[in-house]
């Protein structure tokens, strides 16, 4: 059976083609402002590099903030129970999940591959990929060597606000101090690894964590956050496709 | 697992009841028949809160209306007075009265309707709030006990009673008599008798009511005149009985939280719209309003203070009776999970959310919190939260 998941992400649009239950190929584009004409596009794309017709897809299941948008979906489900899905198929042994995204953190608690209890923060963009997109633009800096860079620092700064928008005042006085880049972004990492893990630890998670989401990418943070742990995180080698991996999993699991 | 947002809808969708328009048209009725009494001297009494007893007030031969505030656009009226970081019910219901009193035309015309605020020593927010309400409408705040289980809580809130009924004496120039007393206790029982009725129907599977248009019939309560009220809500009893309703496999939700006063019906329509089945609300527009009943045996002053100090209201400490409640209600309605909903900046419930949290999980049944405002700006995010804890309890 031939399923497709897709992500329709606030930042990102994730597509993944699952044959068999396998995957056979995955898309991850920017959104921009319309969320159905990415997923028709990123569906497309995905389609034309498989071998794969698009006659014999049997089902597509749409997740994400834009998910009630994707029209051609046979069915939505939550970002929650999409990622739950994908990561217990990644990893089996899972029994939390950190996903920062563009838009919100999540923390889900998962039990047998199910979701047991989720926390989110949606409500501003501290502690999520916004955060770090904005700050790194006060360090002039693109935001795919943020990571890097904080794990290059000698004297993490200290940055202690955690509203994205102060965070970027607090950033561009550091700069007018002196201090360098590298101690600043990591400090910065380190303030959201901060928050996160409080998250974290108020659901009672201690082991086999996975962290997901486009925020997962960054070296910088994986590494602050297994240090504010004390673990090791599991992270997928594509750790933006856990949603829609989990979409069309589900589309495979519900035979109707 | 969710269906599309549509056919949720379409599937969760109770029976019409045309007793629910009742309560429409006796909103004008409500305030014809205030304004006539006010021209005859009947003093009408605004208040804010449950731990007011209506009792008192109608005894001494006045009328009540319940002032709390559900609007959002009264709010940037309040911010010109209040800091922005209180509770949305304090700020609305404020700038409810400073815009009356300014001749503004947001509000509804309640606050005109009334000669005074009876007011209550409650969460910080209101009763700092209530120094400044004097300036727009007279106010007189009964006091609270904040330990309601000791015997010097009794008795101290006895004597504020007492003198509450001293004040409402003086202000209609009537005489409260014990047997006026009396006949009100009977008269505010046999309503929540009524109310017991009605939320014992919910207890069927599905519910032949939604828990939005539950809502819009405890709103009601508040306003109208007990008897007019009680009319509606048995006209609304006996056509339930007589309908079946369809089975359908939506989840039996409880929520439990602050109240959703008039204007403000966010939660409940989020949760129905994404195919939820609220059975039951432990709220002040819900269960705290009307489940313990005044005993009638006792000297009615000690039944009253009894009773009002029995509201497991957060404001009270400790509050394991709330938390006994929460448990015993999701057991009795069978509900397969709780929303804890909370008004943004409501210290007191929402720090107790955490003792909530673990007397349910103690019990095996899932709890999603959620707080906010009365804005439109996080429907989307709490859509997304209600999705995945119904997909979760699936």
């Amino acid at each position: 059976m031939i399923t497709v998941g897709i992500d329709a992400g606030a930042a990102t649009t994730k597509a993944v083609l699952l044959v068999d239950r396998k995957i056979a190929g995955y898309r991850i584009a920017s959104t921009a402002f319309d969320f159905l004409t990415a997923a028709k596009n990123l569906f497309g794309e995905l389609i034309d590099a498989s071998h794969i017709d698009e006659k014999h897809v049997e089902k597509v299941y749409a997740t994400g903030y834009g998910r009630n948008t994707v029209t051609f979906a046979n069915k939505v489900i939550s970002e929650i129970t999409a990622h739950t899905k994908g990561v217990y198929f990644l990893f089996p042994e899972v029994k939390g999940i950190i996903d920062v995204g563009g838009q919100d953190a999540k923390i889900i608690v998962v039990e047998d591959g199910n979701v047991a209890d989720f926390l989110m923060n949606d409500k501003c963009a501290a502690g999520t990929g916004k955060f770090l997109e904005y700050t790194a633009k006060a360090l002039e800096i693109p935001i795919n060597s943020l990571g890097g860079l904080a794990l290059r620092a000698n004297y993490p700064a200290g940055i202690t606000s955690m509203c994205t928008v102060f965070a970027e005042s607090e950033v561009i006085s550091l700069r007018a101090r002196g201090v360098g880049k590298e101690d600043i972004a990591a400090g910065l990492i380190a303030g959201i690894a901060q928050r996160i893990v409080v998250m974290v630890k108020r659901m009672g998670l201690r082991q086999n964590i996975a962290f997901v989401g486009g925020v997962a990418k960054n070296a910088g943070m994986k590494a602050a956050l297994e240090a504010e742990l004390g673990i090791e995180l599991f992270v997928p080698f594509e750790p933006q496709i856990s949603g829609a991996l989990g979409a069309a999993l589900v589309a495979y699991e519900t035979r109707s | 697992m969710v269906e599309e947002p549509e056919d949720a809808r379409m599937m969760y969708m109770s029976p019409s009841l045309s007793s629910l328009d009742y309560f429409m048209e006796s909103y004008q009725a409500r305030i014809d028949q205030l304004n006539e009494v006010r021209n005859k001297g009947t003093k009408v009494v605004g208040t804010f809160c449950l731990f007011v007893p209506d009792e008192i007030i109608f005894a001494a031969g006045a009328d009540r209306i319940v002032l709390c505030g559900g609007r959002t656009d009264t709010i940037p009226i309040a911010e010109q007075s209040l800091p922005r970081n209180i509770c949305p019910l304090i700020k609305s219901s404020f700038g409810a009265v400073v815009d009356a009193c300014c001749g503004g035309k947001l509000s509804c015309p309640h606050v005109q309707l009334v000669d005074i605020v009876v007011a209550e020593a409650t969460c910080d927010g209101k009763k700092k709030m209530y120094e400044i309400l004097p300036e727009y409408v007279p106010t007189y705040v009964l006091d609270l006990p904040q330990k309601p289980g000791s015997s010097e809580a009794l008795d101290y809130f006895r004597s504020g009673l007492r003198k509450f009924g001293q004040f409402m004496e003086g202000l209609t120039g009537n005489v409260l008599s014990e047997d006026a007393l009396r006949r009100e206790i009977r008269s505010s029982n046999e309503t929540r008798k009524l109310l017991h009725r009605l939320f014992e129907l919910r207890k069927q599977d599905p519910p032949p009511i939604l828990g939005s248009e539950i809502l819009s019939v405890m709103q009601k309560q508040f306003f109208l005149a007990p008897n007019q009220f009680r009319q509606g809500v048995s006209r609304l009893c006996d056509e339930m009985e007589q309908i079946t309703t369809e089975p359908r496999s939506g989840r039996r939700i409880m929520i439990s939280g602050c109240p959703m006063a008039a204007g403000n019906t966010k939660m409940s329509d989020i949760i129905e719209q994404k195919g939820g089945v609220i059975v039951v609300e432990e709220s002040c527009t819900g269960t705290r309003s009307f489940w313990d009943l005044v005993d009638e045996s006792k000297n009615p002053w000690t039944a009253l203070a009894e009773r009002y100090l029995e509201i497991p209201c957060a404001c009270m400490t400790p509050n394991d009776r709330r938390i006994a409640r929460i448990v015993d209600l999701a057991k009795q309605y069978n509900v397969d999970g709780v929303v804890y909903y909370t008004l943004q900046f409501c210290h007191a419930y929402n720090i107790e959310r955490l003792r909530v949290q673990q007397a349910l999980k103690k019990e095996k049944i899932p709890m999603l919190a959620i707080e906010s405002d009365y804005g439109d700006s996080d429907i989307e995010q709490i859509g997304i939260r209600v999705d995945a804890f119904l997909e979760m309890i699936s």
